[in-house]
């Protein structure tokens, strides 16, 4: 209860963990909790790392994109001048995963039907014909087309690390140890400085950039 | 169409495969779904291509159809508008409710209390 309070005063003390940008979690083993939302712990996971972490960490069904990939996508197709609200782009990382489940779960049921093991893309394909999306379809058989020829054109280069090597989260995922993924809050605007310094010396060769 | 030029070509090859969603975690959330064995690089592929389509598309319609005219801002209200409207994205509805004000639900969980209660 005593920290309660010194919370909604105002401390100024360092241990304060809103001002240090951490939930509480963090700290002291679970004495207290601050979050400013439910889900902090599946936050940390869908925002700033890999898919290595073990399933105890989150639950399969909490499984998003990360939000920097999926609101620069909003932020392209919307108008120059048009916002998005926080809660909205948060609430389209949910979306994707549930379209992502819903054209796999029917993929995957015509695959069986087949009697065949592995998705194929004609299997995706007829997916969202038939669940409402036959519009993506002419053009997803162009991007397939492109993709396969720019495939075709590096012999050598596994498609596998080529095309994952492409499109990976905004963060870059090979920080060391020194940002614990719940520092990156809201809140933490000192945090978002380190992690932009840090992602340039990731640069070989350069020590520092010159805006002149 | 077959007289490109050599940069012509780089370019289209980049941008074909270029994806702005990262294909490993694509397939981390397909395998999440039962009966999930195998799926194939070309698969895998449509998806996340497939996926940023939809992002445009959700984000763009729901931005036409919602407030934005005053506001000028994608709210949470107008995707669960689309996700009601639209039949493409009737799927979303079940995970797009409509919000209500925390003291309403404080109320009703109380209320709840009270039927268990009474029992």
């Amino acid at each position: 209860m005593t920290f309660c309070s010194s919370f909604m005063d105002g401390d100024s003390s360092t241990t304060d963990t809103t001002q240090l940008g951490i939930t509480g979690e963090y700290m002291t083993g679970g004495t207290y909790v601050l979050q400013t939302q439910d889900d902090d712990g599946d936050e940390s996971f869908n925002d700033h790392e890999d898919g290595n972490g073990s399933k105890d960490y989150f639950r399969e069904q909490d499984i998003y994109l990360p939000i920097a990939n999926v609101a620069r996508i909003m932020k392209n197709a919307i108008p120059q001048t048009g916002k998005i609200a926080k809660d909205a782009k948060e609430c389209v990382q949910e979306c994707v995963s549930e379209f992502i489940s819903f054209m796999t779960s029917e993929a995957s049921e015509r695959c069986h039907q087949e009697k065949r093991k592995t998705i194929n893309g004609e299997d995706i394909l007829f997916a969202m014909s038939t669940l409402g999306f036959d519009m993506y379809v002419e053009p997803l058989k162009l991007y397939l087309q492109k993709f396969r020829e720019a495939m075709k054109g590096e012999k050598g280069i596994t498609p596998v690390t080529v095309s994952e090597g492409l499109g990976e989260e905004l963060t870059d995922e090979s920080f060391t140890g020194q940002l614990p993924a719940g520092l990156i809050t809201a809140d933490g605007q000192q945090q978002n400085v380190m992690v932009y310094t840090t992602s340039y010396q990731q640069i070989p060769g350069v020590q520092q950039i010159q805006f002149s | 169409m077959s007289e490109k030029t050599m940069e012509e070509k780089v370019e289209q090859a980049t941008n074909s495969k270029n994806v702005s969603l990262p294909m490993s975690r694509v397939r981390l959330i397909m395998k999440s779904s039962p009966d999930v064995s195998c799926i194939n690089q070309d698969a895998l592929f449509l998806t996340t291509k497939a996926t940023e389509l939809f992002v445009q598309h959700l984000a763009l319609s729901s931005y036409k159809n919602g407030s934005g005219k005053e506001t000028n801002t994608l709210s949470y209200s107008d995707l669960a508008n689309a996700a009601e409207e639209t039949e493409t994205f009737q799927f979303l509805t079940d995970i797009l409710p409509k919000k209500i004000l925390a003291r309403d639900y404080l109320k009703s969980l109380e209320e709840m209390k009270k039927d268990d209660d009474s029992l």
